[in-house]
């Protein structure tokens, strides 16, 4: 079954013929060339597709494209939008918290989410927030003490 | 020169974070391929062992979408690194449930994944070993009745009519004379499961088969021109007629070298010709149908003389090699040369054998042997230490390896500190200091294990690199090794950027992705090697550029060589103190007065680098000149608290020293350390469960869990140690594996300091650590 | 993931209608954390699927005269942040807390988490220690049923085919009541639990009552009416210990590839001592 949805993609209406069974995460990547949120195992587990939508992290894999249906998805590709690296960047790259790169524009994302609405967040809370990201390459410490940095900066 | 460094041994930004954290890197699966791409699933066996009878793709090929079926009738020709023991598709049995049988190709993963159901496959069972203990008994069913008839290279010794594929002795001294020498002695076995690399990227491959015979393969791949060799070998397509590209990995560990699905995709390419085929794994089949590390069940027997030096040490190792051992092999092999681990002993047994179980398939991964010995020998360390009334630390400072050291295989050792690392270890994580526990039920205790690795490769693995100059004295470097995200990228470039006298900022690395059609070859990316190996490659490269701009302005100015350096961009002459930019003149060359006529050129540099002293070992002893390039060791130090009420662990923190040889980025080496200590510790947690039939259950992130940041201990702090290698670039080695090495057998001796309790059997657990404490009365 | 049709009906009717399709098998959409997974799997087959979340009511959390309504279409997180749901039934915040990660719990929903009825889902055990009723309606008529009466099996609930569950009722309990969710898994943060503990309790004139549900050690989340006698007997030392045994008791875990049953009837003791010891330390400090 194919659906006509309307949403907002990084601030950009856009109007997609998407299939029922298909997931965000594919029509992100496939029909929007969108191809930051990655496939990291389709099952909600690993975050490697994490994007926001209507400001909050969500795993594309397991959100039906139709779903999207009158909703703002925001990705990676949108975080330095203005030309400048977005605070959260600015402090992975300082702070080599970017290995092999493919779980980055999930912790990005994720960590952008979490801030909006936790501005001030202690490291256990961010250590928790972050959990449904996983990571095999830095050991997370970096990528932790990044978040906090730049919450400061955000904030 | 004797002038201090100015890139290398600099912490210098990532060559590649700014791409990365953008998102616009693209890794295979982000490449376009257009609406042409099909997409193909692979069968997988539901048996653990079995011959096939028959195999029927009528029903399957008549689903319309579908394009092609494949399998072993398509692939006669054997396929293999060190041993060829396999064929791309399985001809006439199945060895472990989980492999692949065939393939499907169709327009959409849908209609493919519908297919599959359509393949009657006719089995029949034969019995299956999955131990690698009883899988080497001379009553085991045998998953290789023709190993005798395998193309084996000429260090493996496999043993036909058995399932051993590799049995590496190691003979020094006379152990059974020295047993009455020892004062205490300890006898025990260990045993690590199967676990996985779980790299966030799952394995993937595109290729194409034009009809003109030319193939492409794209892959996550470590080993693009190693696969490049084995397909070209299996598949007789001649090496300049199948180009392998390989962008940015998402995690390798070691997984995504040597071949794993990619040749089975080729063959499904070369069945549409002309259409390109993409074939991802889903995370389940990433678990059950890639690459594993091997399990091990080791035997020890180590005994000290009375002041507690090692005196005798006899092991005896089986790797749990899986269903094809065409690179296990070699791990069986490296743990057989370094059976010891960084200790002095004089008399030495060791039998390392690589067997055949209807398991995964068991290749590289991180530490390559030495992981999986270590967990026994650093807890058996601890133990004698204890048994003697000596210092756990004290123990390793009298028995470690030292620089010119007689090591187990007769070979010098050349320079390392092991000691420093220890005490550097020892140091950070308050060694001697009980410290109480930070809550209520809890127990806290400290540990330390310390390693070896040397590069496990064939005597003779090539790096090779060319530097290239734009007009404005950039330089693009080519290299043929790939980022896995341990920093090569960005390690090349400083390399290059020094020896050139050039600014880090001018260096272009021209690397994404690897293409064997343009890249200059690299043997693979594995073995911690490619600092060192393209290091020196890529430095001869610069050298030989760098000589090139010299010899030019040195004419020129009619001046010696000797007088000149490049240093900024621009070659200097310490002589008469003149100036040549680089600019331009590394493409235009140099004009002559009144422009008569002109000299030099565009400068081109091109180095390569190859071991010529590794030497055979004694197939019965193990004893030769040279066995191995050189060793990287260290020490790991972990402090961690129990929780009585549920027996979960959690790590307060990790100190880890490497002697690197040289530090090109120091904070790039912190960040290994500090990855490899998680990896380490997530791995004490890790293992394949199976069913009785061999299958597995926990084939997905929800009941196979790696560590994640609620896991991460609260500090790691690493520490650097340099001895320089003698042949490294600016006295470097690789350090990416030995980060991970040792922690499983730290954390176990730290448990045992906290609970007076030892595990000999991994994987660890909550249940199992509470359900022991509960034994011992401890709650 | 093999194909199936999509469909977000306005209303109830439409809704209904949908559900009842001749010779479809047709599922209730919600969060989709379960159905994606499991239609992936090819454990879930389906025709169709009818999304419910935007109907009237399914995202409310509010107080009626009843007590407390949460809508069956109410996200994880939405309760765990809801100041009215922490104001008098924080320990099923505690347990929608609990579930998966931050990017699950913005999708999963409370209905979802019930109709799915895995043995060690987090929001039963605070459900039933709260005395929820679940509202079942269909085309026909609506219903109330008691979450004592909810589920019946691994993956079985009251729900029949052609139900939608709306939301569940809680009464609003005595002032001075506190609970707490014990979750015991493998490792830290986001997975499964092994063992779960819902405790609470409440004033009843001079003394306290207790309740006790215990998730993830038998087909359907239990409570342990010995334990709970026991508490109301006393909490000191003592009767937190023999309770804790009573719990372990009641208990009929299963060994998996998870843990084993030894293991999980130890946790639950130890688990239960957890709960009941922060539930009193909740008492304690008032808030």
């Amino acid at each position: 079954m194919l659906h006509e949805i309307t949403f907002k993609v990084n601030d950009e209406t856009v109007t997609l013929a998407v299939k029922s069974h298909h997931t965000l995460l594919k029509a992100l990547r496939e029909q929007l060339g969108l191809t930051g949120a990655k496939i990291g195992c389709e099952n909600g587990e690993c975050g490697a597709c994490t994007v926001l939508m209507d400001g909050e992290p969500v795993n594309a894999c397991l959100v039906l494209a139709v779903e999207a249906e009158g909703h703002s998805i925001e990705t990676i590709e949108n975080l330095n939008k203005s030309g400048e690296l977005h605070p959260l960047q600015k402090a992975f790259v300082k702070n080599n918290a970017i290995q092999c790169g493919f779980c980055t524009p999930g912790m990005l994302m994720m960590a952008k989410g979490y801030l909006a609405k936790n501005p001030n967040p202690t490291e256990d809370e961010v250590r928790e927030a972050l959990v449904g990201n996983l990571c095999r390459c830095t050991g997370y410490i970096r990528i932790i003490e990044s978040v906090l940095e730049a919450a400061k900066e955000v904030a | 020169m004797t002038t201090e460094c100015v890139t290398v041994g600099k912490s210098v930004t990532r060559i590649d974070a700014a791409e990365k954290v953008t998102g616009s890197v693209q890794y295979v699966d982000d490449l376009p391929f257009g609406p042409s791409l099909l997409y193909g699933k692979l069968l997988h066996s539901p048996h653990a062992h079995a011959l096939i009878k028959h195999l029927d793709a009528t029903k399957a090929l008549a689903l319309p979408g579908v394009k092609a079926v494949v399998s072993g009738k398509d692939t006669p020709k054997p396929i293999g690194l060190y041993l060829k023991d396999r064929t791309i598709f399985p001809i006439d049995r199945v060895r472990y449930v989980g492999e692949v049988v065939a393939g499907v190709v169709a327009t959409s993963e849908e209609i493919a994944e519908k297919a599959l159901e359509l393949i009657e496959v006719d089995y029949e069972l034969l019995p299956a070993v999955f131990d690698p203990y009883l899988a080497a008994q001379p009553d085991a069913p045998l998953l290789h009745p023709d190993l005798g008839k395998y193309e084996v290279v000429n260090f493996v010794f496999p043993e036909p009519g058995t399932n051993v594929s590799e049995h590496f002795k190691l003979r020094k001294g006379d152990v059974d004379a020295a047993w009455p020498k020892c004062t205490a002695i300890i006898e025990d076995t260990f045993s690590l499961p199967q676990i996985q690399h779980v790299p966030i990227e799952p394995h993937i491959a595109v290729a194409r088969w034009d009809k003109d015979n030319q193939v492409t393969l794209w892959a996550a791949s470590q080993s693009p021109f190693a696969q490049r060799d084995l397909i070209a070998q299996s598949l007789d397509i001649p090496h300049g007629d199948l180009r392998v590209i390989a962008p940015y990995v998402g995690g390798g560990f070691g997984g995504k070298a040597g071949i794993s699905i990619e040749a089975n995709v080729v063959v499904m390419a070369r069945a549409v010709k002309g259409t390109p085929v993409k074939v991802r794994m889903t995370r389940e089949e990433e678990f059950l149908s890639t690459n594993v590390r091997q399990s091990l069940v080791g035997k020890y027997k180590i005994g000290v003389d009375g002041e507690g030096n090692l005196t005798a040490m006899q092991v005896e190792y089986y790797f749990g090699g899986g269903s094809s051992n065409e690179y296990g092999t070699n791990i069986a092999r490296a743990a057989g040369y370094s059976c010891t681990g960084p200790y002095d002993c004089p008399n030495v047994k060791g039998d390392s054998r690589c067997v055949y179980t209807n398991t995964q398939i068991g290749s590289a991964m991180r530490g390559f042997g030495m992981p999986e010995i270590h967990w026994g020998l650093e807890q058996i360390m601890d133990r004698l230490a204890d048994q003697i009334g000596m210092d756990r630390v004290e123990f390793r400072k009298r028995n470690c390896v030292r620089t010119g050291d007689t090591i187990v295989t007769g070979m010098k050792m050349p320079a390392i500190d092991l000691i420093k690392c220890i005490d550097l270890a020892a140091k950070g994580i308050g060694w001697g200091k009980k410290e109480a526990p930070t809550g209520p039920n809890k127990l806290r205790g400290k540990g330390i294990a310390i390693m070896w690795k040397a590069p496990a490769m064939p005597p003779n693995p090539g790096s090779s690199a060319i530097i290239r100059f734009n007009e404005d004295a950039t330089a693009n470097v080519f290299v043929g090794g790939q980022e896995l995200g341990q920093g090569t990228f960005t390690v090349m470039a400083q390399i290059a950027a020094e020896t050139l006298g050039i600014p880090y900022e001018s260096i272009r690395m021209t690397v994404n992705p690897i293409d064997t059609r343009y890249s200059p070859y690299e043997w693979q990316t594995v073995a911690s090697r490619l600092t060192w190996s393209m290091g020196n490659a890529v430095k001869a490269a610069a050298e030989d550029a760098r000589f090139k701009i010299l010899d030019t302005v040195a004419k020129y100015w009619k001046e010696d060589i000797k007088d000149l350096d490049i240093k900024n961009g621009v070659v200097v002459s310490y002589k008469s103190e003149r100036e040549q930019p680089l600019k331009k003149m590394v493409v235009y060359g140099l004009p002559n007065e009144n422009y008569e006529g002109w000299q030099g050129g565009p400068i081109v540099g091109s180095g390569k680098f190859m071991p010529t002293y590794v030497t055979n070992l004694d197939p019965d002893t193990g004893q030769g000149t040279r066995a191995v390039v050189h060793y990287t060791v260290g020490a790991q130090a972990v402090d961690l608290e129990v929780d009585t009420e549920t027996g979960i662990v959690e790590v307060l923190k990790i100190v880890s020293a490497y002697d690197v040889g040289k530090a090109i980025n120091p904070d790039l080496v912190l960040t290994q350390i500090e990855g490899g200590a998680v990896h380490g510790m997530s791995s004490a947690f890790e293992g394949y469960i199976y069913d009785e039939k061999g299958k597995m259950l926990n084939h997905s992130l929800v009941d196979y869990k790696i560590a994640t940041s609620m896991d991460a201990p609260r500090k790691i702090q690493g520490e650097i140690v340099e001895s320089a290698v003698e042949d490294g670039p600016y006295g470097a080695r690789g350090v990416g594996e030995h980060v991970m090495v040792q922690t499983a057998p730290a954390m176990a001796n730290a448990i045992a300091d906290a609970l007076g309790i030892r595990f000999n059997h991994l994987p660890l657990s909550a249940e199992k650590i509470y359900l022991a404490m509960l034994e011992k009365g401890i709650v | 993931m093999q194909p199936f049709d999509y469909y977000k009906p306005k209303d109830f009717d439409e809704a209904f209608h949908l559900l009842n399709t001749p010779g479809k098998v047709v599922y209730p959409y919600a969060g989709g954390t379960d159905f994606i997974p499991m239609s992936r799997d090819g454990v879930w087959k389906c025709d169709a699927v009818v999304d419910i979340k935007g109907l009237p009511g399914m995202r409310d959390i509010q107080e009626t005269p009843e007590g407390l309504f949460v809508g069956a279409a109410v996200r994880m997180n939405d309760i765990a942040s809801s100041e009215l749901v922490a104001s008098h039934w924080d320990v099923l915040a505690q347990g929608a807390a609990s579930v998966g990660s931050q990017q699950i719990r913005n999708r999963a929903t409370l209905g979802g988490n019930m109709c799915t009825a895995s043995p060690c889902a987090d929001t039963p055990p605070a459900l039933c220690v709260l005395n929820a009723s679940v509202i079942i309606r269909n085309a026909q008529s609506e219903r109330r049923v008691p979450i004592a009466d909810f589920f019946k099996w691994v993956r079985k609930t009251a729900v029949q085919l052609g139900d939608i569950v709306i939301g569940v009722v809680i009464p609003r309990p005595a002032k001075g009541a506190y609970g707490s969710y014990i979750k015991l898994s493998r490792r830290k943060g986001s997975d499964l639990s092994l063992v779960s503990v819902a405790a609470f309790t409440y004033p009843n004139g001079k003394a306290a009552n207790w309740k006790l549900a215990l998730g993830a050690v038998a087909p359907i989340p239990v409570r342990s009416p010995e334990a709970e006698a026991i508490l109301e007997d006393g909490t000191d030392e003592e009767h937190i210990e023999r309770a804790a045994k009573a719990a372990a008791d009641t208990s009929k875990p299963i060994s998996d590839v998870r843990a084993s049953e030894k293991y999980r009837k130890l946790m639950v003791a130890n688990m239960t001592k957890r709960a009941v010891r922060m539930t009193l330390e909740r008492r304690g400090k008032g808030g």
